[in-house]
């Protein structure tokens, strides 16, 4: 057995009305991948943030080899050799790559800042996680797979004992996370703790070595990564048979459903082009592909937010020319973009303002939603979607991450959409929280209206999907029936191995 | 010698980096248009001297105090905050040196201490206030505004002239520039031109942000800063120390602003550089320093003050246009570097999702 390096003993943390953490324990050994599991709301971010210092625990004791800590803050964390890397690149985008793994601890020579070790150091650092890439251009000037590296580059090069990886692969495509892992493995034969919080189970087993799971702020217990299987598993993160939550019923279309949205060889030359695609009342159509392969160019062509230069998109068969999402947003299509950060929450407005923002935008600003209706509009849907928040004018950003997701599902659901269009709605969200967004798709569909799905998790798109588009290469590969195709089918077409074009 | 290849490969790339490293092409940009708008004057009015070292020494002892107060604001708009206050702290400490030397006959240097304290003062509060309260800059600053120009006219509402010796030694001040002529003697070039201390202070200065810019840890901390404030802090560095310490130090050259402006008109007026702040912010933003945070260079700076200070030259030189002119194609050369900047943006955005 290794040494025990991290002990974490009758942790409790009370915020206002909640009782975040309740009595959990938590040992990390060194040389040691060990995964922190739970939904969102468990206390995984919360029992996080007692040992990095964001928060301070009310009670129990932290034993950081051997002594009793009590983190005041991420940068004293730090300094004890305890290092988090977060979901989000938490850099600075301004800076270069080299720039931002040093940033605050840079090598000094002579009183000045010596360029030359930050960048030739910087450079040896990301060779090592398997990047050669020019260190001095500016981090925003990479993709986010790179940024996270370096946000690890950082996080090891303090020498840290205890590296936190916070939800770190939920950007990353799978060659990307082939290679974090390869990292983390390296970093764990240095004898350095990881511990690794993931939604993705497949990358909890082919990483970890021990799993502990949190239920609503209490510990449910700690496994060996060879002694749990994957439905015990999940079983005991949401305290529920999995089979309860997946039970999912695919949306029927009728036979002689008329076509809701009809789109002819759409496209922007360079970006994705000749793509043709029809979605039929009450059905759903999945679009998987890897990240960039133009399901989410196809997507904003769709909804206005980009102009298709070439082709036609008909909606009930009257040709659409649409110039901005409201043109979409009038014509009954409504759009939950990919990053939901970015794109789609306003974090600062509280959660009745986010819901009510897309009916609001229909309207126009001379007519404004009365309060009134505002709240029963907000009250609906967050009975309806189960949206866990105290009250309606809580600040959309204080939410867990897929409840964000369901108050963008509702800003739609309100317009009354015809067709809607997800993008990446699961993406970075609990098993739970999955499992509802999906029923709720479906929901819709059984009210006869549209839904396309885009997703990188193949799985759940053939769960969901009457209909898969494949797209590859910035173009539509194959276009397959959902309920006659598997995992492996459309993996190939990803892969490029097959060779049926337009299967259908 | 293999060593020798590796090391010309490595400089190699660092020149080409360094010419189209995006991050630096704001500064290219004001270089460039410095020199063609140089280039413009010089070809109307070279005969008329235009191109003469004394027309450029005078480009820079005209505007030092703008250029010093840039150092300070550069500092500021990097970290995504603007101070409005710069003009109002300057014009104070030129009250507090006329009135107490004039009127109260304290000893120049006893005001200028005072004034520092004032300033650095006001500059700590405010950034304490921005930082801890978490009042807007804009507002922070305003009021900071208010209360300088306040005080400034609570001291005197009459221009006072300043008449000490040591204020008159440093004014008069003026190194000679000199060349040998045929016999080898150094003699001063005609025209005359002089680097005066004003002009020392404001290259002095460009020279210290620079320093602190590129080569302290607070310096690249205050880019971070403007970066992603909320990365930096979870990054571990020190968010709250240098904003404060970023507005203190911008306190501090609106008063070196301030006293340079004492030496260039010898008084003290409450109502003196009324609008100066925001002919500091517009140099600042020439020099493609951007008002979003996170990205300038104090070379950058030195160029936004000297273009700004080449257009009123071309118009007076042309002797005919009305003086506001400047302003005109001042704004005209502000929109165009804004449209810059958003290109800019724009075309690393567009490298990003290529990549």
């Amino acid at each position: 057995m290794q040494d025990i390096i991290l002990e974490m003993k009758d942790i409790e943390k009370t915020f206002p009305g909640v009782k975040a953490l309740d009595r959990v324990n938590f040992t990390l050994r060194s040389g040691q991948i060990h995964a922190l599991l739970g939904e969102n709301g468990a206390g995984k971010s919360t029992l996080i943030k007692v040992l990095t210092g964001v928060h301070r625990m009310d009670a129990g004791t932290i034993l950081f080899e051997g002594k009793s800590i009590r983190p005041t803050s991420p940068m004293d964390a730090q300094r004890q050799g305890i290092s988090t890397v977060y979901q989000e690149v938490n850099l600075c985008p301004n800076l270069t790559v080299a720039e931002n793994i040093f940033i605050g601890r840079q090598p000094m020579r002579r009183g000045q800042i010596d360029w030359k070790t930050i960048n030739r150091r910087a450079h040896e650092l990301m060779l090592r996680m398997g990047m050669d890439i020019d260190v001095t251009l500016p981090l925003a000037t990479y993709p986010i797979a790179i940024q996270q590296m370096a946000s690890i580059a950082r996080a090891v090069d303090i020498n840290a004992r205890i590296l936190i990886l916070d939800e770190p692969t939920s950007s990353l495509d799978e060659n990307e996370v082939r290679n974090l892992f390869s990292v983390m493995r390296e970093l764990k034969n240095q004898g350095m703790g990881i511990i690794f919080i993931t939604h993705f189970l497949d990358q909890v087993y082919a990483v970890s070595d021990q799993l502990t799971v949190l239920r609503n702020g209490r510990l449910v217990g700690e496994y060996t990564a060879q002694e749990i299987g994957k439905l015990e598993l999940v079983t005991a993160m949401i305290g529920k048979d999995i089979n309860e939550i997946y039970n999912l019923q695919k949306a029927q279309p009728g036979e002689d459903a008329k076509a809701v949205l009809d789109a002819q060889n759409i496209g922007i030359p360079g970006k994705v082009e000749n793509i043709s695609l029809q979605v039929k009342e009450g059905e759903l159509v999945g679009f998987a592909g890897l990240l960039g392969s133009g399901r989410t160019e196809t997507a904003e062509m769709l909804f206005g937010v980009t102009h298709a230069a070439q082709g036609s998109i008909s909606m009930h068969g009257e040709v659409l020319a649409l110039k901005t999402p409201l043109d979409a947003i009038r014509k009954k299509m409504a759009f939950c973009p990919e990053d939901r950060k970015r794109d789609g929450i306003i974090a600062d407005l509280s959660v009745r303002e986010n819901i009510a923002l897309a009916v609001q935008a229909t309207r126009g600003f001379l007519h404004p939603l009365p309060q009134k209706e505002q709240q029963e509009l907000a009250d609906k849907y967050i009975q309806l979607l189960s949206i866990a928040t105290p009250d309606a004018d809580k600040k959309v950003g204080e939410l867990s991450g897929g409840n964000q997701q369901k108050v963008i599902l509702a800003r739609w659901m309100a317009t009354n959409p015809d067709l809607m269009i997800l993008d990446e709605p699961t993406r970075g969200i609990d098993v739970g929280a999955k499992a509802e967004i999906q029923r709720l798709m479906l929901e819709m569909c059984h009210e006869g209206r549209s839904v396309i799905f885009i997703s990188s998790e193949i799985d759940e798109i053939i769960r969901c999907s009457n209909r898969i588009i494949v797209m590859r290469d910035l173009a539509k590969a194959a276009e397959m029936d959902g309920s006659a195709c598997t995992q492996a089918d459309i993996l190939a077409i990803i892969a490029n191995e097959g060779t049926k074009e337009e299967a259908v | 010698m293999p060593e020798n290849k590796t090391m010309t490969i490595a400089s190699g790339r660092r020149m080409r980096n360094l010419l189209t490293n995006p991050k630096y092409l704001m500064v290219y940009a004001t270089i460039g248009i410095f020199l063609l708008i140089y280039l413009f004057g010089a070809l109307l009015y070279g005969g008329r001297g235009f191109t003469s070292v004394r027309t450029f020494m005078l480009f820079f002892s005209d505007n030092a105090y703008i250029g010093i107060s840039a150092v300070g604001m550069t500092l500021v708009l990097i970290t995504g905050g603007i101070d409005l206050s710069v003009a109002a702290v300057a014009s104070l400490t030129g009250m507090i040196i006329a009135y107490g030397t004039t009127v109260l006959g304290i000893h120049p240097l006893v005001c200028i201490g005072a004034a520092l304290l004032v300033g650095v003062g006001l500059g700590a509060l405010m950034g304490a206030c921005i930082q801890y309260l978490n009042v807007p800059p804009f507002i922070t600053t305003l009021t900071g505004m208010f209360f300088a120009r306040g005080v400034c006219s609570l001291i005197s509402r009459e221009s006072i002239s300043i008449k000490h010796p040591l204020i008159d030694a440093l004014a008069g001040f003026k190194i000679y520039l000199t060349w040998p002529n045929a016999q080898g003697e150094w003699v001063k070039i005609k025209p005359v031109a002089s680097i005066d201390l004003n002009t020392i202070a404001f290259i002095l200065m460009i020279v210290i942000g620079t320093i602190i810019l590129q080569k302290t840890r607070f310096g690249r901390n205050v880019y971070a800063i403007g970066g992603n404030e909320q990365s930096a802090t979870l990054m571990g560095l020190p968010v709250s120390r240098t904003k404060v310490l970023v507005y203190a130090f911008n306190g501090l050259c609106s008063v070196l602003a301030g006293i340079s402006y004492v030496l260039y008109v010898k008084s003290g007026w409450n109502l003196s550089l009324q609008g100066a702040e925001l002919d500091v912010i517009s140099a600042c933003v020439i020099g493609g320093v951007m008002l979003s945070g996170g990205v300038g260079y104090m070379f950058g700076t030195l160029f936004g003050v000297l273009l700004k200070a080449t257009i009123p030259a071309i118009i007076t030189f042309n002797g005919s246009m009305n003086s506001w002119w400047a302003k005109i194609f001042t704004s005209v050369l502000l929109l165009l570097f804004i449209i810059i900047q958003r290109a800019v943006i724009a075309s690393s955005q567009w490298v990003k999702k290529k990549e």
